[in-house]
């Protein structure tokens, strides 16, 4: 199992028996802490409202009712914690809605020990630090001490190691990954202004080996855009910089703009796909540069 | 891998026509537009198996979710190769992923669970950790030596040892009677007090022996040291009832939920040292690894721990206060002491011939 940075994001790179390697992003700090804290919400909200109905309805003895609710106040912690994450696969309440779920670092099922454990060192990680945090005023300036080393390790674990992991993930051997979720944009290429008048722009070959994949997959994004019409200015702008870098001698008729980006995407597209196709990836617009210089390392 | 591909350009034939009018279309749209009804189907399938579990699938369904995912993993093989399309690349990878995740790694099933853990897990972990459970008896027992020795030579000791909200009046100062009354609950009144305060005492335990087990993953000192104050306390405890006279009673007043609620504390103490264990004596393993090892038979030891203390807090609000006689205190405390240690040395045993450890 390997690991990367893909654009800015981390990545955990997993091969599965059919050997094509697929790639999960590293859940971030901050949907890990918004899922902690949801899920104390959560279990506060519980803790409460029974207690709540316990306290009101009043048919059991007063010492039954604070056995009934401190054993509550116990079992909605750790045990909270380990049935959610048991029950929906790696997820608790908090880690569904910010979109994160635990996994097995080994890409195989999450087991009930790995949810035990990642979740009983929850106790030292965050439940320990955060009681102590809340009696602060009334400890001895050591025992702050010792609180503020104890809170530090349990941060910089999990900002120390490239996978995020905190010290319950490390000893389970689990990992938090960004649940997948899988949008199937239309097609570019495909999109009925093109297909209607068919090649309005005519382009080049020459007029289509300056950009690279680069350049192309940040013109689809900035098509995808349906904020931006014809007549926006960045895209006028656009039209106007890519006729400059290709020298495209006939002018874009303004409203013209779209239809025009949309063919130079799919002319650009198929150039640069069947280059690939044999073996020449360009990445970019410096692609002549790359050449020349491997050329010269040769 | 490769039939499957011919298989589906097969079934697919009436979209491949469709694909046929089109020729002016790019090889990799027309690679999309081939699939794309197989990687729809794949996705609701595996929409569905994520919300109620490969469970939720008929037979049909399970069967066309093994081959739609070798089929979308081949897609994406050839889609990195072909295609610039950043859109389809994204959808197939994120797509993929989701199916590895559902054919791969799907819901562990929660059916015997438990009676597996109680009757193999936890007395095999248990058997296994002779060293750890030594270690943490010991700091139990040296700090019940210890507090008690102190105590007897000197009962300003106990103020030291003991913090005023688990004392609870019960003090070197306080009468030979009063104390009396608290072993033996008589009147109401102290029935009531006493009912609070074994709720008070089960929330102190859970969270002395949550922090005991945790902490042991910084080289089991402070469980270790954790342990000791907690025999620190009953041996003072002990030598204050006994200065007193009352030996014998506070004997089985502390025995009936005593000796399972202590042995659940050195129980958790044997359990964060074995984590702790792990960190300072990794042997040929890397700390992370012998740490993930460890923490098998630690969590099953930690496990075991909260079910002993769930049972102690059980017998201490009922049982502790119907049973006055301090015999039958003995004989109920005692006997579930000989109850935890034939389930733990015995249970499980036939299971000998396979060597693997049940995680």
């Amino acid at each position: 199992m390997s690991q990367s940075v893909q654009n800015g994001k981390r990545v955990e790179q997993f091969i599965p028996p059919e050997g094509v390697p697929i790639t999960f992003a590293i859940g971030s700090i901050g949907s890990r802490l918004g899922a902690q804290i949801l899920d104390i919400i959560f279990t506060a909200i519980l803790i409460f409202t029974c207690g709540f109905v316990i306290a009101f309805t009043g048919i059991l003895p007063s010492n039954v009712e604070a056995m009934l609710i401190i054993l509550l106040g116990f079992l909605v912690r750790t045990p909270y914690y380990i049935l959610s994450e048991l029950i929906w696969n790696g997820r608790t309440l908090g880690k569904k809605i910010t979109g994160i779920r635990v996994i097995n670092a080994s890409g195989r099922r999450l087991t009930p020990h790995q949810v035990t454990a990642r979740n009983l060192m929850k106790e030292v990680e965050i439940f320990g630090p955060m009681s102590l945090l809340a009696s602060i005023e009334y400890q001895s300036a050591w025992e702050n001490g010792l609180a503020g080393a104890w809170l530090l390790v349990v941060v910089i674990v999990p900002l120390a190691n490239r996978r995020r992991q905190r010290l319950g993930d490390i000893i389970a051997g689990t990992l938090v990954i960004d649940n997948p979720r899988s949008v199937l944009l239309s097609d570019l290429a495909l999109t009925p202004a093109s297909a209607s008048s068919q090649a309005a722009f005519d382009f080049q070959p020459e007029h289509l080996d300056v950009y690279g994949k680069y350049e192309l997959q940040t013109l689809e994004d900035v098509l995808r855009d349906s904020t931006k019409t014809s007549n926006h200015k960045e895209i006028e702008q656009i039209v106007r910089t890519i006729t400059r870098r290709i020298r495209y001698e006939d002018s874009v008729k303004s409203g013209q703009e779209l239809l025009f980006l949309n063919d130079f995407y799919r002319a650009q597209r198929e150039h640069l796909e069947s280059l690939k196709l044999f073996g020449t990836l360009r990445e970019n617009k410096y692609h002549e540069d790359t050449r020349t210089e491997t050329r010269r390392l040769i | 891998m490769m039939d499957i591909g011919i298989g589906d350009r097969r079934e697919m034939g009436a979209t491949v026509n469709v694909g046929a009018i089109q020729t002016d279309m790019l090889r990799s749209a027309r690679f999309r537009v081939e699939r794309e009804a197989h990687w729809r189907q794949l996705d609701d399938l595996v929409t569905r198996a994520e919300k109620g579990g490969a469970a939720a699938l008929g037979y049909d369904e399970v069967r066309n979710l093994a081959g739609g995912y070798r089929q979308a993993m081949n897609s994406l093989s050839v889609a990195r190769d072909i295609s610039l399309d950043r859109a389809l690349i994204a959808y197939l990878e994120s797509l993929c992923a989701r199916a590895y995740l559902v054919v791969y790694a799907p819901q562990e099933s929660l059916g015997g669970l438990v009676t597996r853990l109680l009757v193999q897990g936890i007395p095999q972990a248990v058997r296994r950790s002779a060293l750890p459970l030594f270690i943490g008896f010991l700091a139990l027992i040296l700090g019940a030596l210890a507090g008690y020795k102190l105590c007897t030579s000197d009962p300003s000791w106990f103020y030291a040892f003991v913090p005023p909200e688990l004392a609870d009046q019960r003090t070197p100062d306080a009468s030979a009677d009063y104390l009396r009354s608290t072993i033996y609950g008589d009147d109401e009144h102290a029935g009531d007090r006493l009912a609070a305060f074994s709720a008070f005492l089960f929330s102190h335990n859970t969270t002395i022996v949550v922090l005991i087990f945790t902490l042991g993953i910084f080289v089991s000192l402070p469980s270790f040291i954790l342990t000791f104050y907690n025999g620190l306390i009953l041996g003072a405890f002990f030598a204050m009832f006994a200065r007193k006279g009352l030996g014998f009673d506070v004997f089985g007043w502390l025995s009936i939920h005593g000796v399972t609620e202590l042995a659940a504390i050195a129980i958790a103490c044997a359990g964060g040292a074995r984590l702790g264990l792990a960190v300072l004596l990794p042997g040929a393993r890397t700390r992370k690894e012998a740490l993930r090892h460890q923490g098998h038979d630690a969590v099953k030891l930690a496990i075991l721990a909260a079910l002993m203390l769930i049972v102690a807090a059980f017998i201490e609000g009922f049982l502790r206060q119907l049973i006055q006689d301090p015999v039958w205190r003995l004989a109920i405390g005692w006997g579930m002491g000989v109850f935890w240690v034939g389930w733990l040395l015995l249970s499980g045993r036939e299971n000998n011939v396979s060597r693997e450890p049940v995680r």
